[in-house]
């Protein structure tokens, strides 16, 4: 089967015109275009000086028109540059029913013999005719997104992301878990900005967003609310939202407070982080929205007294989850954060000395709607600490077992907030930072140095314990810079513990298949150059459920990843047509490919297989596991690979060599750099372009092996997400080589990378003695 | 003032102790941060002037001053440093391997030597034990009670029914041939030159 390939063209007749370009002598002084016009066989050939002037494309129009052409190649500089612009010049015809032979960056700029750059080109533009009789007309596919989208996360990240949506006109969901919005920031007390050196109340700060997010007519918010699942399909996200009880209804309640008079449960409350306790029936806290009680049923009696107390009849005991179906075009995952468990490093005995606390929950005693009502004092007494102890990098920069390697970027900013603030209140208060380095990147350096002008003190080492000696704690630490064994005595040690990811988080990556980094947070699509995308098209993420960070970083990132989602609602997506689609008449509805898709692009819909445009990358792995062979690539991908090869190996002479080159656009790129750059490589390679390697075959591959090709070279980007699995099957495609009677060792992986292009030309040298070498 | 050439190759030391057989951590000494956490923890450095991580610091350094350094002779092999350390080094298993370099330049003779006594017991009756040398430390250390035990070891062991601690002759000269064959003798005697 690998030797006849019948190449199914609909019409066999095409008429198929070639238009050359000597590009100002830079083609034309190597390649020698009278005896490239007359050694091409094809319906119209005609060369010009500047093929991509607005004269040239006159020419072609009129070509293409007056000849009655049917497909056009156009053998000039590299589609890289120009392909846009004679997909434009081939107007009436189909964009997709050109290609470019490109004789500049892969023949005359890279080889310096004129007869063998000749052949070269003969068979490059030999290669073009093939490939496009295969091409087919398309169109690019648009989605229409639907202008709606999902927040998922009601912190501060998800309530700027879900404002500033339904600000540019985006009707929002915002869901949030919990029986109220306004996440980590309303346990945080104070906050402060490096350019004002003073601490301004957290909650005064967030509370404006809250109350217009709240007002704001296209949000929708949806509290003690979670998702179950998502499927995105043509645009679409279809969601299931898990809506749990009040038992209050919010449309009633006061909020008097009378009910939490009558309740007789009492238990720790979460919101302060366990500092206080609350009842059973609670507001979390005093601007929570919405602004109604709540009753926590894990603890709550059912003895009903609230009930019978609560003036508007406003509580209900009885009350089941609810379903919530909800459709949108866009998802915005703000799913936030959690601290690292102090339990986990029982050497700073956290859980045995009343006085070993975090800062977070240094934050509740200090924020004046805490336990203490902004009062600092002991939790073991009360009375003002005299000194204050705290330690840095609590579960951050820690390789051991459950801690986290990364910095977690905000704890010295914290440790040093909350120390200024100390300071300020008590200055007979002493307090020592036990810090590994101080980083407070940017203007932060201003409030460092303003922590040191009012007296905060800097130790640097590490603590490798907190004891209790007589009424005392005590760190032990080494005072690096004055290389001594310490001991500090101390009457509360705080301790700066790493931010990690949240429970959230990893549900609602599991449950969209986004990817995760190694540390657990929402991955982005690529950390530098792709912020806020994630992996599933149309899911963005901001805040720290991408990594750690502070407010404004995480209120920056919310605005960047609406801005993304403004950018899909307006404009649609607009989508490469080369995806899969699927013979209906021969699947037998296996479902091998469903479970084979890294992208997730195919589903079952009224029993047929159904691929989403928007999600399918076009990899063509589904091909492979097809039995039926019921899928295939839209525009003839399959066979354009194949007429390609086959007119790359057309006209082969005698003791000629030709190496097939595959390359996708990383890889392309690379190989016109070396073009630009002048550098040179044997005549024997010749470039094909693909859009994901994964797409070229063990059949294509054995098929040029079989039919001339004396080697074949694939290019991979270690970036592309299908690296790992091209890489797996190169040795199994080597099996097979030899299955067929021939040496493996034709066949080359190796990994491009755009800047590399030196090294690339370097392979392809490497590879070509090594194949001339070769005698089997 | 000290002058850091270009040439240097301050991690000539540190790459030593890494491929050291010994060392069991891969590249952790190469991720010391210095913070400290091991010498805050370290009853050496409670005790005395030695400094885990100051001795790290010089290894990172390349100073080679470490190996003839007294103070590495105050680690206790407790190993909390090794269980700590917050990047993954072993400051105890650098030190040790410290040591060995020392006493295989014969700069550690004095730090060393007291334990020759150890050896001449095996030689002398066989086994393993606590030499003379050791005694006065132990006195002062235990109390009285400790030499009246240790002289009285075998009436103890007689009244309690065991037999005296002794070797057979016979043994004694196996082992001592065993021993000589292994050169230890020679070692211990480089030891007290
Ligand atoms: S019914 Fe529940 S919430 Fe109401 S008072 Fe009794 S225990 Fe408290
Ligand atoms: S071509 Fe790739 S992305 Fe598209 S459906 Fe097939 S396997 Fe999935
Ligand atoms: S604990 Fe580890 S990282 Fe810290 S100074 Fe000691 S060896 Fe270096
Ligand atoms: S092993 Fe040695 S260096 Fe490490 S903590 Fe114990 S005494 Fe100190």
């Amino acid at each position: 089967m690998y030797d006849k390939k019948t190449l199914n063209s609909q019409k066999l007749d095409l008429r198929v015109g070639v238009f050359i370009c000597r590009c100002g002598g830079n083609i034309s002084d190597i390649v020698d275009i009278d005896k490239l016009k007359s050694s091409i066989d094809a319906d119209v050939v005609e060369e010009f000086e500047n093929l991509c002037s607005l004269n040239g494309r006159k020419i072609i129009r009129d070509n293409i028109i007056n000849k009655e052409l049917d497909r056009v190649v156009i053998a000039s500089c590299s589609p890289i540059t120009h392909e846009k612009t004679f997909q434009d010049y081939i107007q009436p015809l189909n964009p997709y029913l050109m290609d470019m032979a490109n004789l500049r960056e892969q023949c005359s700029w890279v080889h310096g013999d004129m007869d063998k750059a000749t052949d070269k080109a003969i068979t490059l533009v030999n290669a073009s005719i093939e490939k496009v009789k295969q091409s087919q007309a398309v169109d690019p596919i648009l989605c229409q997104t639907p202008e709606s989208a999902a927040v998922i996360g009601g912190g501060i990240s998800g309530i700027s992301a879900a404002l500033s949506l339904a600000k540019q006109g985006v009707k929002t969901y915002l869901i949030e878990k919990k029986p109220s919005i306004g996440g980590n920031m309303v346990k945080i007390g104070k906050v402060f900005s490096p350019v004002k050196l003073a601490e301004e109340c957290g909650m005064c700060l967030l509370n404006p967003i809250m109350n217009e997010t709240v007002w704001h007519e296209n949000i929708e918010i949806l509290t003690n609310t979670k998702v179950l699942s998502t499927e995105r399909r043509a645009g679409n996200f279809s969601i299931l939202l898990e809506s749990n009880p009040r038992y209050v209804d919010e449309e009633k309640c006061i909020s008097c407070g009378k009910c939490i008079e009558e309740c007789p449960v009492e238990v720790p409350n979460r919101w302060d982080d366990g500092l206080s306790m609350r009842k059973a029936i609670y507001k979390p806290f005093s601007q929570s929205y919405p602004d109604a009680y709540t009753i926590d049923m894990e603890n709550c009696e059912k003895c009903g007294k609230c009930m019978k107390k609560c003036p508007m009849g406003a509580i209900y005991l009885k009350g089941e989850k609810e379903i919530v179906p909800l459709n949108v075009g866009a998802v915005i995952l703000a799913t936030g954060h959690k601290t690292f468990d102090p339990n986990l490093r029982p050497e700073y005995g956290y859980n045995r000395y009343a006085d070993v606390i975090t800062q977070s929950e240094l934050g509740r005693i200090m924020g004046v709607n805490g336990p203490t009502k902004g009062k600092l004092k002991m939790l073991s007494k009360d009375r003002v600490p005299r000194r204050v102890v705290m330690i840095q990098c609590v579960g951050s920069r820690d390789e051991k077992p459950d801690g986290h390697k990364y910095c977690s970027k905000v704890c010295c900013m914290v440790a040093l907030k909350n120390a200024n603030i100390i300071k300020h209140k008590y200055p007979d208060t002493d307090v020592i930072i036990c810090y590994t380095d101080m980083r407070t990147p940017g203007m932060y350096e201003k409030y460092y140095k303003h922590g040191q002008e009012n007296g905060i003190r800097l130790l640097r080492g590490r603590p490798g314990e907190v004891n209790k000696k007589g009424d005392s704690l005590v760190v032990r630490v080494e005072d690096t810079l004055q290389k001594k064994f310490t001991e500090i005595e101390t009457d509360m040690v705080v301790l700066s513990t790493a931010i990690e990811p949240s429970q959230g988080s990893e549900e609602i990556s599991k449950i969209m298949n986004v990817g995760i980094t190694e540390d657990m947070f929402i991955k982005e699509t690529h950390p530098k150059i792709k912020p806020v995308t994630t992996d599933v098209k149309g899911a963005y993420v901001c805040g720290t459920a991408q990594g750690p960070k502070d407010i404004t970083d995480s209120i920056m990132q919310a605005h960047a990843a609406a801005s993304k989602v403004a950018e899909i609602m307006n404009d649609g997506l607009e989508i490469e047509p080369f995806v899969a689609e699927i013979d209906d008449e021969k699947c037998n509805l296996c479902e091998d490919c469903i479970s084979i898709c890294k992208y997730k692009a195919m589903s079952i819909k009224d029993e047929m297989i159904y691929i989403d445009p928007m999600s399918c990358s076009g990899c063509g792995k589904c091909l492979t596991v097809c039995k039926p062979r019921a899928i295939n690539i839209h525009g003839n991908i399959d066979e354009k690979i194949f007429a390609t090869i086959s007119g790359m190996l057309k006209g082969k002479k005698e003791g000629e060599k030709r190496i097939l080159v595959f390359l996708d656009q990383v890889g392309y790129t690379a190989a016109d750099n070396i073009g630009v750059n002048r550098v040179d490589y044997p005549e024997s390679i010749y470039i094909i372009k693909v859009h994901s390697v994964n797409r070229v075959m063990p059949k294509h591959i054995i098929y040029a092996l079989k039919n001339g090709a004396d080697g074949v070279f694939i290019g991979e980007y270690p970036g592309d997400l299908m690296y790992q699995e091209v890489e797996n099957k190169m040795n199994q495609i080597r099996e097979e080589i030899k299955d067929h009677g021939m040496n493996p060792e034709r066949l080359q992986f190796s990994n491009v990378y755009i800047p590399y292009f030196r090294g690339l030309a370097n392979k392809f040298k490497e590879f070509d003695a090594k194949i001339g070498s070769m005698d089997a | 003032m000290d002058t850091i050439k270009i040439d240097d190759n301050p991690l000539e030391l540190a790459e030593k102790i890494v491929e050291d057989i010994k060392f069991s951590k891969e590249k952790g000494l190469l991720k010391c941060v210095q913070c400290g956490m091991c010498t805050s923890m370290c009853p050496g450095a409670r005790n005395s002037e030695y400094n885990p991580r100051a001795m790290i610091e010089k290894v990172l350094e390349g100073d080679e001053s470490v190996i003839s350094d007294k103070t590495i002779w105050n680690c206790f092999y407790c190993y909390t440093c090794h269980s700590i350390c917050p990047v993954g080094n072993s400051a105890c298993e650098v030190n040790q391997i410290l040591r060995q370099i020392a006493i295989s330049k014969g700069i550690a003779n004095e730090e060393v030597s007291p334990f020759a006594g150890f050896v001449d017991l095996m030689m002398d009756i066989g086994l393993g034990g606590i030499p003379d040398n050791f005694h006065q430390d132990l006195i002062r250390d235990i109390g009285k009670e400790w030499e009246e035990k240790n002289m009285n070891l075998n009436k103890i062991r007689e009244e309690l029914g065991l037999k005296p601690l002794e070797m057979p002759k016979n043994s004694i000269k196996e082992i001592r041939v065993l021993l000589k064959k292994t050169g230890l003798d020679k070692r211990v005697n480089k030891l007290r030159e």
